[in-house]
Formats: C-alpha cells, sequence, structure tokens
C-alpha cells in the first residue's frame, strides 16, 4: 500500500451522543481524519475513546450525530465497510483451541480481498507459533495475532483499540514497531489510548478526550505550544518546600509536587531556574536533581482538564 | 453459505480437540446406551429395539441445550464473538454454522449408538429403518437446536441458561417417556406428555424401530416439530446478542413463547382428536412381554399366555407363507408372517390379496383361520389384538365358535390407520335357553376387506383373549 496523503477526510465524526442507561459515554464527539495519517484518540479510562471506535466500526448506533467511514454509513452498509476497513478491539479472544495459522485463515476467508497468511505470519513475527493453541499464547503474542487478524483483508483504514493495553514497556514497543510500520506503508490507523508516550510517538494527529467531549485536537506539536505552560522542569531537592513557594518564584507558571519530585512550568526556563538556586541558597536546601523538558501532552491534558491521565 | 460450511468445519474441528466436548459428545450417550440396554433393558434385542430412541432422544437433547445452547452463551460471555462481529460474518451465519456443526456431529455420535446396540445388544435392525430414522434424527436435530439457541438467546448470564436448561431438561427427560417409558406414568402425565416435543420424537423413534411403522404415520407430530424448529431458530436468529453487555428485555424474552404455540396446539389435538396412549401402551407392552418371555424361559417356567395360531402360524421360519384354507369360491388371502417375536412365541400377521372386479355371484374375499383358546383361560369375553393398515378400506371381522360352529357371530368393521390400533372382537354368544354355555376351546376369525376392487393388506399382532 503506497502513501496517500488526500485532502478528503477517510473518517469523519460530527457531534456524536452516546447514552447507556444513566451514563452519557458521548456528548458530542466531533473529528476528522485525513487518508495516510496515524489519528490518535488520547484519553484516561471511561472518556469515550471505546465507544467512539465501536460506532466507527459499525458494532454501535450513536444515538445523535453522523459518522463516514471510507465515504459509506457504518450503520447501514456494515458488510461493505467492514471489507475496506481491519480492526482490533481491546482484548481479542478467539477460542482455546483455534490454531494461529487457522485462525488467520478462517478469518481471511471472509473477505473478498486476502493478504497471504504466510506473510501475515512472517510480518506480525508469529511464524514459530503457526500451529500454537490460542490459550497457549502469550500476552504479546496475542496482541500480535490480533493486529494481524486486523490485516488479513488489507485494510484502507485499521482501526486499534488500547492496542498495547495490560503489556509490559518491551511488548508495548514491539507493536510501536508494527505500528509505525504501518504508517510507513502508507496505512490510515485511527488509535485509542491513554499512554502519552503511544501518543506522541506514534500519531500525526491527536484528539485528547475527556467525559465524552474532545477537550483539545491537532499535531502534538501544536497542541503543546497551544498550551502555553513553558518548559517543564522535574527538580529533587534535598529538603522538601512547600510547592506554593516554588510558584512564586519569577518566571515560574505552575509548580506541583508528586512523589517528593517538583515539577514546574516556566517560562523563561532559564529565569526560573536562576530563582530557584537563589531561592534554595537562602533556604539552606540544595538542588539534587534538574531535569528540562518540554510540555508533553501529559501537560496539555492537565491543563485542560485538570486532572491527570491516570487518575 | 461459505462462509456457513468454513466455520461449521472449524467448530467441529474445535470440538475434536477439546477433551470435555469429545467425552460428553462420544462417550457420554454409549454410557447411555449401555444403562439402557444393559440395565434396563437386561441385554434383550427388542427392549434395545424399544429404548433405542429414548437413547436417541436423550442424546439429541444433550446436543441442543448443553451443547449448541450452552456453547452459545459461552461463546457471547468470552467476548469471542466479538471478532467474528468485526468481520463481515452475520448473525445467521453464526446461528447457522452452530446447528450445522451440531447436526454433523450428532451423525457419526449415532452411527456409533448404532453400531454398539447392533453388535453388543444385537438389536434388530432393517435396513428400511435407515431413511426413518435419518428423517426422525434430522427433525429431531433441528428443532431441539432451535429450542436450545431460543433459550441462550433469552438468558444474560451462564447461570441463567443453566437455570433454563436444567428446567426444560429435567422436565422433558422424565415426562415424555425417556427414561420413563409413558405408559408406566400416571395418566394426568400422559396428559401432559402430549404437550412436550421430546414425547413426539421419542415415540416415533419407538414406533418405528420397536414396531415397525411408517414416520408418514406421525406426520401431525413431525410437522410440529418443524414448525416449532422453525420458529425456535427465527427466534434466535432475531434476538441474537454478539456482546455479554447486551441485555434482552423482559419484552423480548417473551418472544421464547411463540415456539411453545405449535407444541400446544399438537398437544390439544391429540387429546382431543388423537388417542397417543394406545400406540404407546402396545409398543411398551410388546417390549414388557418379549422381556418377560426371555426371563421367563431362563426361569424354566411357561413362556406366554398368548395362543399363537394354529399350524404353520407356530413356526419360527421367518420366511415361510401359507395360503389359509378358504371357501372354495372366494379368492384367497394370504397370511404372512411379518415379525416373529423372541423365541417365537409372537407374531406380527400380515394379511394380503386384491379385491376382484365386482360381477355377479361374485363373493367377497375372505380370510380365516382357527385359533386354541388355551386351558388356562376359563373366561373370556372375545379376543384383542393391535392392527394396522396403509389401506383406506374397511374390513370386517367375525368370531365363530370352530367346535359347535353354534353361536351369533356380531360382526365388527373398522378402517384400519397407519397406527397400531387396539381392537376388541366379542366372542360368539350361545342360543338362548343354554345357561350356562361352555366357553369356546376353538374359534375361527373371518377378516374381509371391504369397498372397491384393488389390493390389500392389514397388518395383525398380540391376539389374545380379553
Amino acid at each position: 500500500m503506497s502513501a496517500n496523503n488526500n485532502a478528503s477526510p477517510l473518517v469523519s465524526a460530527e457531534n456524536l451522543h452516546k447514552r447507556y442507561e444513566d451514563v452519557l459515554a458521548l456528548r458530542g464527539i466531533s473529528f476528522e481524519m485525513k487518508k495516510g495519517e496515524v489519528f490518535g484518540l488520547l484519553g484516561p479510562n471511561g472518556a469515550g475513546k471505546t465507544t467512539t471506535i465501536e460506532i466507527l466500526v459499525g458494532l454501535r448506533q450513536p444515538d445523535e450525530g453522523s459518522v463516514r467511514v471510507c465515504g459509506l454509513d457504518p450503520a447501514r452498509e456494515s458488510n461493505e465497510l467492514k471489507e475496506r476497513i481491519g480492526a482490533a478491539l481491546q482484548a481479542t479472544v478467539l477460542p482455546d483451541k483455534m490454531t494461529v495459522e487457522e485462525a488467520l485463515r478462517l478469518f481471511a476467508s471472509f473477505y473478498k480481498h486476502r493478504v497471504p497468511t504466510e506473510s501475515l505470519l512472517e510480518t506480525f513475527g508469529l511464524m514459530e507459533k503457526r500451529h500454537a493453541h490460542f490459550d497457549k499464547l502469550s500476552g504479546g503474542q496475542k496482541q500480535r495475532l490480533a493486529l494481524a487478524l486486523a490485516l488479513v483483508n488489507d485494510p484502507e483504514l485499521v482501526l486499534l483499540d488500547e492496542p498495547t493495553v495490560g503489556l509490559d514497556a518491551m511488548l508495548r514497543r514491539d507493536i510501536y514497531a508494527l505500528i509505525e510500520r504501518f504508517k510507513s506503508e502508507g496505512r490510515t490507523v485511527l488509535l485509542t489510548t491513554h499512554y502519552i508516550e503511544e501518543a506522541e510517538r506514534l500519531c500525526d494527529h491527536v484528539a485528547i478526550i475527556d467525559h465524552g467531549r474532545v477537550v483539545a485536537i491537532g499535531t502534538p506539536r501544536e497542541l503543546v505550544d497551544r498550551s502555553g505552560r513553558g518548559t517543564r522542569l522535574e527538580v529533587r531537592l534535598a529538603k522538601p518546600v512547600p510547592a506554593e513557594k516554588l510558584k512564586s518564584l519569577d518566571a515560574v507558571i505552575d509548580s506541583r509536587e508528586s512523589d517528593g519530585i517538583y515539577v514546574l512550568h516556566a517560562q523563561p526556563a532559564t529565569q526560573a531556574i536562576v530563582g530557584l538556586i537563589h531561592f534554595l541558597e537562602a533556604e539552606n536546601n540544595a538542588l539534587l536533581d534538574l531535569h528540562i523538558a518540554q510540555p508533553s501532552l501529559e501537560d496539555v491534558f492537565v491543563e485542560m482538564t485538570g486532572r491527570k491521565l491516570s487518575e | 453459505m461459505m462462509n456457513v460450511i468454513r466455520l461449521s468445519i472449524m467448530t467441529i474441528r474445535l470440538v475434536m480437540r477439546t477433551k470435555v466436548a469429545l467425552f460428553f459428545t462420544f462417550l457420554f450417550p454409549c454410557i447411555f446406551l449401555f444403562v439402557y440396554g444393559g440395565i434396563f433393558g437386561h441385554g434383550d434385542p427388542n427392549a434395545m429395539a424399544y429404548m433405542f430412541g429414548q437413547v436417541l432422544t436423550l442424546n439429541i437433547l444433550g446436543a441442543g441445550f448443553f451443547g449448541l445452547g450452552l456453547q452459545a452463551v459461552m461463546q457471547r460471555e468470552r467476548g469471542s464473538l466479538r471478532r467474528y462481529r468485526l468481520a463481515p460474518v452475520g448473525s445467521l451465519t453464526i446461528v447457522a454454522s452452530n446447528l450445522l456443526a451440531n447436526y454433523l456431529i450428532q451423525i457419526p455420535v449415532v452411527g456409533l449408538l448404532l453400531v454398539c446396540a447392533m453388535g453388543i445388544f444385537h438389536m434388530p435392525f432393517k435396513l428400511s429403518f435407515i431413511p426413518m430414522i435419518f428423517v426422525l434424527l434430522t427433525i429431531g436435530i433441528f428443532a431441539f437446536a432451535g429450542y436450545g439457541l431460543t433459550i441462550a438467546s433469552v438468558s444474560n448470564t451462564m447461570q441463567e441458561v443453566q437455570v433454563y436448561n436444567n428446567l426444560a431438561w429435567f422436565a422433558l427427560v422424565f415426562l415424555s417417556g425417556i427414561t420413563i417409558p409413558l405408559p408406566a406414568l400416571p395418566h394426568w402425565i400422559q396428559t401432559v406428555a402430549t404437550f412436550l416435543p421430546a414425547t413426539y420424537l421419542v415415540t416415533m423413534f419407538q414406533a418405528v424401530m420397536a414396531q415397525s411403522e411408517p414416520v408418514s404415520a406421525h406426520l401431525p407430530e413431525l410437522v410440529t416439530l418443524v414448525v416449532s424448529g422453525f420458529a425456535g431458530l427465527f427466534i434466535a436468529w432475531k434476538l441474537f446478542r454478539w456482546e455479554k453487555e447486551e441485555r434482552i428485555s423482559t419484552a423480548n424474552k417473551a418472544w421464547a413463547f411463540a415456539l411453545l404455540i405449535p407444541i400446544f396446539l399438537m398437544g390439544l389435538w391429540m387429546n382431543v382428536y388423537a388417542n397417543p396412549s394406545a400406540s404407546w401402551n402396545k409398543s411398551y407392552s410388546r417390549m414388557i412381554k418379549q422381556m418377560s418371555s426371555v426371563v421367563s424361559a431362563a426361569n424354566g417356567t411357561a413362556g406366554t399366555t398368548l395362543e399363537d395360531f394354529e399350524g404353520a402360524a407356530a413356526s419360527q421360519d421367518i420366511s415361510k407363507t401359507w395360503q389359509v384354507p378358504m371357501e372354495d369360491v372366494r379368492p384367497l388371502a394370504e397370511i404372512t408372517i411379518i415379525a416373529p417375536g423372541a423365541n417365537g412365541s409372537q407374531h406380527a400377521l400380515r394379511v394380503s390379496g386384491r379385491v376382484p372386479m365386482p360381477s355377479q355371484n361374485q363373493l367377497p374375499v375372505q380370510a380365516s383361520d382357527n385359533f386354541v383358546i388355551p386351558t388356562t383361560v376359563k373366561t373370556f369375553s372375545g379376543i384383542e389384538f393391535w392392527i394396522r393398515s396403509d389401506d383406506s378400506r374397511e374390513y370386517r371381522f367375525t368370531l365363530l365358535d370352530e367346535n359347535t360352529k353354534q353361536g351369533t357371530a356380531p360382526e365388527i368393521t373398522l378402517r384400519p390407520s397407519s397406527k397400531w390400533a387396539s381392537i376388541r372382537i366379542p366372542a360368539p354368544t350361545q342360543a338362548q335357553g343354554n345357561a350356562s354355555p361352555p366357553q369356546p376351546s376353538h374359534l375361527k376369525l373371518f377378516i374381509a376387506p371391504l369397498g372397491q376392487a384393488g389390493d390389500f393388506s392389514v397388518d395383525i399382532d398380540e391376539i389374545k383373549t380379553y
């Protein structure tokens, strides 16, 4: 599949609302994504990411709002759409005694357009496990199989719901590499995540979602620049001090303490660092560690919602 | 359609790889066969023929409720249906593939049971049974799959489906003749049994295997199973849920009762217009007598209270056909032994022939034969026997005292159906003035087909006094 950055949106969601009994899961989600990009829906658990992706693949219907995927209505043109998209939802479960190869061959057989099974086994590092039963696979292998199943029909659009949830850091990096490969092949990918690193590393555009609403949307760089929270300083001190005292220093915009580490946002950073050193000398305190970084999407999320992503 | 076949093949493969599924699919029915044939049936071949239908029905019920139905909820609860939902596979494909896989798995199971029943218990079996068993199996599996999937579709959780399945299972197993033969149950339970679909299936199997009745004689029961099975599958398809989070509303649960409508109507029809207990009693009493003759023979006691036809009728030669001495001018009818019982003690007789074109001075066709009343029978009112015929003609039956040639013989005229039914022919009454007439020791039975010209054939079985 070759890269093709077409200007017309491949996915457009407008004013999506969805209620589950007494829970309002979506309160007007709207976004567009273009062909060839990796688009991330970033938000904490319960933000409405999974409901959004389930509406996009046609598993649920919105109570209000409209959605088009690959130019089709997922609710009314479900089978045509399924031929053109691939999806891996959270925790793919297959029958225990089904082998990896059988699963790939079976699911490929449902589609008109198919990718050779051997090629998928090779790409997803499952060749050695081709005869293994599903219940004998590790978490990472199951997730790789889920991704391979999403590609059996060589889809235009791949939708991945929390593809790395529950995996350790090393397995997560394996999955990142596979998604980067999708990207390099020019595939359009929509993924949901609550990992900042994942969104920053993989996504061309990110929509930050909270409580069923899009609170910010743009490229990761744009979001950070737009936040105006300045440079991020992570400081460790010899003796604890109230975070409010650090916030009163010159050029410091914000200050909070978490597990003995003080996170300051400052603009300009150099002025804040000089002020900090003078303050520590006056307090007879010492600077044990200092990290200087650009603000992250986590900072943007905190600014937008007043909460951390993990809360 | 190809997706249905692919999914069915995959389901069968998965069953073959699961030890628990293999045990319950293949070994468990064999255990039941040995319990029924070996313990309940004392190893008697004819008892096995009667009970084979019970084992098959039990197996079909198990596959429908605990194989297919439970499996459907388990797939939903585990979340494995979710992955199929992302592919271009519809709910009808899932339901149909489960149904087909269940059917294809049951065929070799029935073959295995048949081999065990014939090889170990020497169950009598005719090749002509095969198409009829195939029809009953197909309709039975289809119908009970519909019921099992309906229960699964209205159950939200595994716990719920197990409660519903066990309620249905125990009611059907204990009240429909699968475990306890219906004639051994109280009358009110027999009435309840007419409203249970398992009753139709088990009694049809028994009619075919133990009485050689054609399945066409049970068309209403077959139609009821097909209609209710279709209703069940339709409901299961319409209420199909992919996700365990999707709960079914109480209003939708009420749809499940729709499949009970044809069964309820059938039950009403059976109670008002049919007499199912006659057929049930016949096959049951036949099986019990055959068993008791084997048991008593083994104990060295008298075998049976039934009296055989004289002469050739007492022969154990299955192939022997003889012509009954007839009145000179009357066309002959034939009497053939069509099913000798255990130890040759009982016989099903076929009286057949042809009614000629009517002409002047042409007497009607009539068959007759003599038989002896055993000395152990002191008093009796007449003889009774079971009768069936595929003809739609009437027959006239008359009894005479063969020794005295005296007495008035009441004529009984009836039109036998293709189902076995019991008939009583009163013994000839003596001339008035004879205060204490002796009971006749020899009777002569006349059978005359009535109506238009053409072939006739009527089967008679288990002739005895009453």
